[in-house]
């Protein structure tokens, strides 16, 4: 392969993947915080369900 | 028939409080004079620089008055739930629409009015050397601009952050109008005809002008009633 | 079912992309005048055309939307046009990394680049406004409009080559040009990575989606739970 502008190629596919990944991390996350909010809120809404059967 | 005379009734209502209570064209007037002046403390051009961005300054003046016109446009009709009584009255949608658009377009129209010979006055510039084209290209520009307001100050009218929303999502939208009309301006405030390479950009204004009206007439009714 | 189809997604794409890069770096070999950098082309213009199709896509479901008033059209959207935005930025930092060796410079205001940073924040701003809106209708009806109207910003990004004289390079992909503007075998890599971005894509959106469906259910929830 050609030497000349090796370096900035390499930069430009670093970079290209790099925002990739750090989407999909970002999309990770937020499953995560999905998945939390959904338990939290089940577990609100069977408390107060049982709470007022009681 | 009937129907332009609802969109001229509409107009005439907007106008009329507008212009009994003059809230929003006093600030838009008085904005627009300040950043002219504030610029030229910033800049400190000479005349020919002044020629080189007159139609970018212009028309950022412009804009930003526009905005603060725009802002009110639907947002008074909060008050007293007089938008719900609007929907709900035998208008249909895009006549509310055009009407209100019509009436923030000659409230526009009557800033730039007011602030072109202050900047004319300010700057020392003769800026009247083509009156017509220059006129087709302010009102093509202003009609535009409103259209994208209006229609946008619709669709913000209920957000709890419509201040910050209507600037936020206009501007970029109406790039093709104001980088047209920055272009043409600049030229024909210079006394410049428009060469046959920028009617690129007169296209591109027609086009967006009737690109938008068509889109924003076509849509307006799912924003206001759902 | 939808977790099976999301995985054989997300490894065709991946097994793609990677089969892609080996072949980019290890067997094409170098333009003549630019050398090694002129690469970048594969993943450039590949993600343009993704992030388009992204908000093809948004702007047709947004429309559905509007015509049929079902949330699942409004969520395609919303997914589309996210992804996209990631394309779109992808493409914008890539492009500039490449200007820096070709013209010198990062940035430059010609039309085709300033249209594709306008596409890009109007976009933003789309996503925007659908934090600003609570109510799920009303949120789904505003949205779906604002990404009719930005649409047009995409068609000028793509049209500006033509209308303008632009720093940017003119159309060089054979079905623009009828042909003879770049080597067939480097159009037809530029394809096979364009498929493999499109597959990404396509993972990504169904992911997003899964994810507005459990926002949603999250928001219902919440107001059953405040009734309670």
């Amino acid at each position: 392969m050609d030497s000349r502008n090796f370096t900035y190629m390499f930069y430009g596919f670093a970079a290209a993947w790099l925002i990739l990944a750090l989407y999909v991390l970002s999309l990770a996350a937020r499953e995560r915080r999905l998945r939390r909010e959904l338990d939290s809120v089940k577990r609100m809404i069977e408390d107060r369900e049982t709470r007022k059967q009681v | 028939m009937l129907y332009f005379r609802q969109v001229w009734t509409v107009a005439g209502k907007d106008l009329r409080s507008e212009l009994r209570t003059k809230e929003s064209l006093n600030a838009a007037i008085s904005f627009a004079i300040v950043i002219l002046v504030l610029f030229s403390f910033a800049m400190d051009p000479t005349a020919d620089q002044i020629r080189e961005i007159s139609g970018g300054l212009l028309w950022l003046v412009f804009a930003f008055a526009g905005a603060l016109i725009l802002n009110r446009s639907f947002a008074r009709e909060l008050g007293n739930d007089c938008l719900d009584a609007l929907v709900s009255s035998p208008l249909t949608g895009s006549a509310l629409f055009l009407g209100k658009a019509l009436g923030n377009f000659i409230l526009l129209t009557i800033v730039e009015l007011v602030s072109l010979p202050i900047f004319g006055v300010l700057y020392n510039i003769e800026w009247a050397r083509r009156p017509r084209a220059l006129a087709a290209i302010l009102l093509l520009t202003t009609w535009g601009v409103t259209v994208i307001g209006t229609m946008f100050s619709a669709l913000t009218v209920n957000l709890r952050l419509r201040e910050l929303m209507l600037p936020t999502l206009i501007y970029p939208m109406m790039i093709p109008a104001l980088m047209s009309a920055m272009r043409l301006t600049t030229l024909l405030i210079a006394g410049e005809p428009i060469p046959a390479d920028d009617e690129i950009w007169v296209r591109l204004l027609i086009g967006f002008d009737i690109i938008f009206t068509a889109l924003a007439v076509g849509l307006v009714e799912v924003v206001l009633v759902g | 079912m939808r977790t099976k189809i999301l995985a054989v997604l997300c490894l065709a794409s991946g097994l793609w992309l990677a089969r892609n890069l080996y072949v980019i770096f290890l067997t094409m070999g170098d333009e003549a005048a630019q050398g090694a950098i002129y690469r970048i082309i594969y993943f450039h213009v590949p993600s343009w055309i993704t992030c388009f199709t992204a908000f093809f896509v948004a702007g047709v479901s947004s429309v559905l939307y509007l015509v049929r008033k079902n949330s699942r059209f409004d969520t395609l959207a919303v997914a589309t046009v996210e992804a996209g935005v990631v394309f779109t930025i992808v493409g914008l930092v890539t492009g500039s990394i490449w200007g820096r060796i070709i013209w010198g410079i990062w940035w430059t205001w010609d039309p085709r680049l300033t249209w594709a940073l306008i596409t890009c924040v109007i976009y933003s701003g789309y996503l925007m406004l659908r934090h600003a809106i609570d109510d799920p209708t009303a949120r789904a009806k505003n949205s779906a409009v604002l990404c009719i109207f930005s649409f047009t910003s995409v068609i000028i990004t793509y049209k500006a080559i033509d209308w303008w004289r632009t720093q940017h390079p003119g159309p060089v992909l054979s079905f623009r040009t009828g042909g003879g503007n770049i080597d067939p075998a480097m159009e037809h890599m530029l394809f096979q990575n364009l498929g493999a971005l499109l597959l990404l894509c396509a993972a990504i959106v169904v992911v997003r989606m899964r994810q507005e469906d459990m926002q949603r259910e999250v928001e219902a929830l919440r107001r059953y739970a405040h009734a309670l």
